[in-house]
């Protein structure tokens, strides 16, 4: 690129030039043809689309901030943004507790085959698509056929119709996908703790540091921006839960189960109002945009660098 | 779409390898150790496993006998007349089929498009280069459900819709590989590039002859990554199709329990046996390879 000067004494290193440039843009042509239409294109119709009230069938009409002002009074909102909230924390909570847990033990385990078995238990489900998942926990979780209710009814425990019951809908769902996605934590984690060098843990027990010690003055600073890093794409994750409420509970009972995305499908896709669901995609875009910028920041001040 | 820090591992040794080594340094060391570690696993993998093995049972009992109180573990009984009655329920091979052609042309179109631009970012000094790399980073913030909405009226206009190419057409562009890819080709040195000029290579020679074959793991890993999600995808496929010949496995699933004509609940776990089994025999034989994937990547799925 610094090479302007040079290239007026010299013809040849002119044509090499516009040659590499052409070379450039000819290997990332098919790519930016593909995102100008598939993602830049649509994110610029999507924030246009913000501001009409279309329903596919009639003409589009310009109605300002009609859909934002509509999706702000909506009470409806609140309960949908608490219980995305709800779920994205105890998704966090649970999968990074369960998650270090779990690769600490695999860590010292003993046996090869119980950590070989215990590996493949945890990750496994993890690679199961939501619709397969979904389905079997529908009946796993069901007060007559699944056998959950059937063992805790032998030991006299009447459970309640967790899909059925406002109060717990939403934690039956949370527990699924812990079931569901533990096994990719698990694996951050894993990876996480192979970078904790032995010495150092090593070093610590010879000075007669006792485990608990160990853990939560070498592994867990060591750890922290694996867990950083599990925390955001956590939180990204659970913020855009979708299959497993479609499928088992259509966001019911009395919307104790809507979400945001959820919420964005039955506004956008079942009452077609392409303007109204698109206001609510920039709101989950603004959600996410904070989150990533909070990463950059909290980033410093969080996590031990070494 | 999801953001991701660069975690581009070139270790030469991988995660499993690893932790074998590291375990077999501590045996040395402590001997027997605290077992209550190794049986508490053997408890949370049963736990976590038995949904799956509760799933394969129910399927292969007969229907009077399944979901039957107090649970019964083994399949009797038995029977495979569940597994028969899947196919008058759903087109299962059509849709198997569906979800295989939509997984490879998502996977392999992407991929293709994917090492060609990063090639481009990572090695050649065109004008404008780093301005198109983050203006296609910053993309990776926007939500899928963002642009799908724009992307279904696109599929509307062009009669698309309830065909599979509604699907991979969309699919064929995938930031996070373009960017995984340029950091990982940043990672090879430059001077073998300067070596094979030299020697008269151009720059396919250079791409396909030496930086694929070298990025062979990262490309490896984000093929497994991209086919899973596209295998398992549910809320496109349940956008754009409404056919159940059109329909990909995991919304064919779904469909077969709702509505009119819904399958009977043991035919429903027939059909999950159906999807789960192979992809259990897939992950025991590729384990290390889709583990590997996850941890280097941090891809979720």
């Amino acid at each position: 690129m610094s090479s302007e000067t040079v290239a007026v004494r010299r013809p040849g290193a002119l044509l090499r030039r516009r040659r590499t440039e052409a070379a450039g843009w000819l290997f990332v042509s098919p790519a930016v043809l593909l995102f100008l239409v598939f993602v830049a294109g649509p994110f610029v119709f999507a924030i246009a689309l913000a501001f009409l009230k279309w329903d596919l069938l009639t003409p589009a009409e310009f109605v300002g901030l009609e859909n934002f002002a509509k999706l702000f009074s909506d009470p409806l909102l609140p309960r949908v943004l608490i219980n995305t909230f709800v779920f994205a924390l105890a998704s966090i909570v649970t999968h990074l507790v369960f998650g270090l847990l779990l690769a600490l033990a695999v860590n010292q385990v003993i046996s090869r085959a119980i950590g070989y078995f215990a590996r493949v238990a945890i990750f496994f489900p993890f690679l199961i698509s939501w619709a397969a998942v979904a389905l079997l926990w529908k009946y796993v979780l069901d007060p007559t056929f699944g056998y959950v209710a059937q063992y805790a009814a032998m030991i006299g425990i009447d459970l309640p119709n967790f899909f059925a019951d406002p109060a717990w809908a939403l934690p039956a769902i949370i527990f699924i996908d812990l079931w569901h996605t533990l096994g990719f934590t698990f694996i951050i984690m894993l990876a996480g703790l192979q970078t904790v060098p032995s010495e150092l843990i090593e070093a610590a027990r010879t000075d007669g540091a006792t485990s608990w010690q160990i853990f939560w003055n070498v592994t867990l600073p060591l750890m922290s921006p694996t867990m950083f890093f599990a925390t955001i794409i956590t939180f990204i994750g659970a913020f855009q839960i979708f299959d497993p409420i479609q499928i088992i509970t259509k966001g019911g009972p009395q919307d104790s189960t809507t979400t945001i995305i959820m919420y964005l499908y039955e506004k956008g896709f079942q009452a077609f109002d392409m303007g109204y669901a698109a206001a609510v995609a920039l709101l989950v875009f603004v959600i996410i945009m904070g989150v990533t910028v909070l990463q950059f920041v909290g980033r410093r001040k969080w996590v031990h660098e070494s | 779409m999801t953001v991701v820090p660069p975690r581009a591992t070139t270790s030469d040794q991988d995660l499993l390898t690893k932790l074998e080594t590291s375990s077999r340094r501590r045996r040395r060391k402590r001997g027997a150790g605290p077992v209550i570690v190794d049986i508490v696993l053997v408890i949370f993998g049963v736990l976590m496993l038995s949904p799956l093995v509760w799933l394969i049972v129910q399927s292969l009992t007969v229907p009077e006998f399944a979901f039957a109180s107090p649970p019964s573990w083994l399949p009797v009984p038995f029977t495979l007349e569940n597994f028969v009655e899947v196919f008058d329920y759903m087109p299962f091979l059509q849709q198997f089929g569906n979800s295989l052609i939509l997984a490879v042309i998502s996977t392999a179109g992407s991929l293709a498009f994917s090492v060609l631009a990063a090639y481009a970012f990572a090695r050649i000094d065109f004008r404008g280069s780093r301005l198109l790399l983050v203006a296609m980073l910053s993309a990776l913030m926007v939500p899928a459900q963002l642009v799908i909405i724009p992307i279904f009226i696109m599929m509307r206009q062009l009669g698309l819709v309830d065909t599979l190419a509604s699907l991979w057409l969309p699919a064929l562009i995938n930031v996070f590989q373009i960017f995984f890819l340029t950091q990982y080709f940043k990672t090879i040195p430059r001077e073998l590039d300067e070596a094979a000029r030299i020697d008269g290579a151009g720059h396919f020679w250079i791409l396909f002859r030496m930086l694929i074959p070298l990025s062979a793991p990262a490309i490896a890993a984000l093929a497994i990554l991209g086919f899973e999600a596209s295998w398992n995808g549910y809320f496109g496929p349940l956008i754009f199709l409404s056919s159940p010949e059109n329909m990909t496995l995991p919304l064919g699933l779904v469909t077969l329990q709702n509505g009119f004509g819904a399958a009977p609940a043991v035919v429903v776990f027939a059909a999950i046996t159906m999807v789960v089994v192979p992809l259990l025999v897939v992950f025991l034989a590729f384990q290390r390879q889709i583990v590997e994937s996850v941890a280097s990547t941090g891809l979720k799925g």
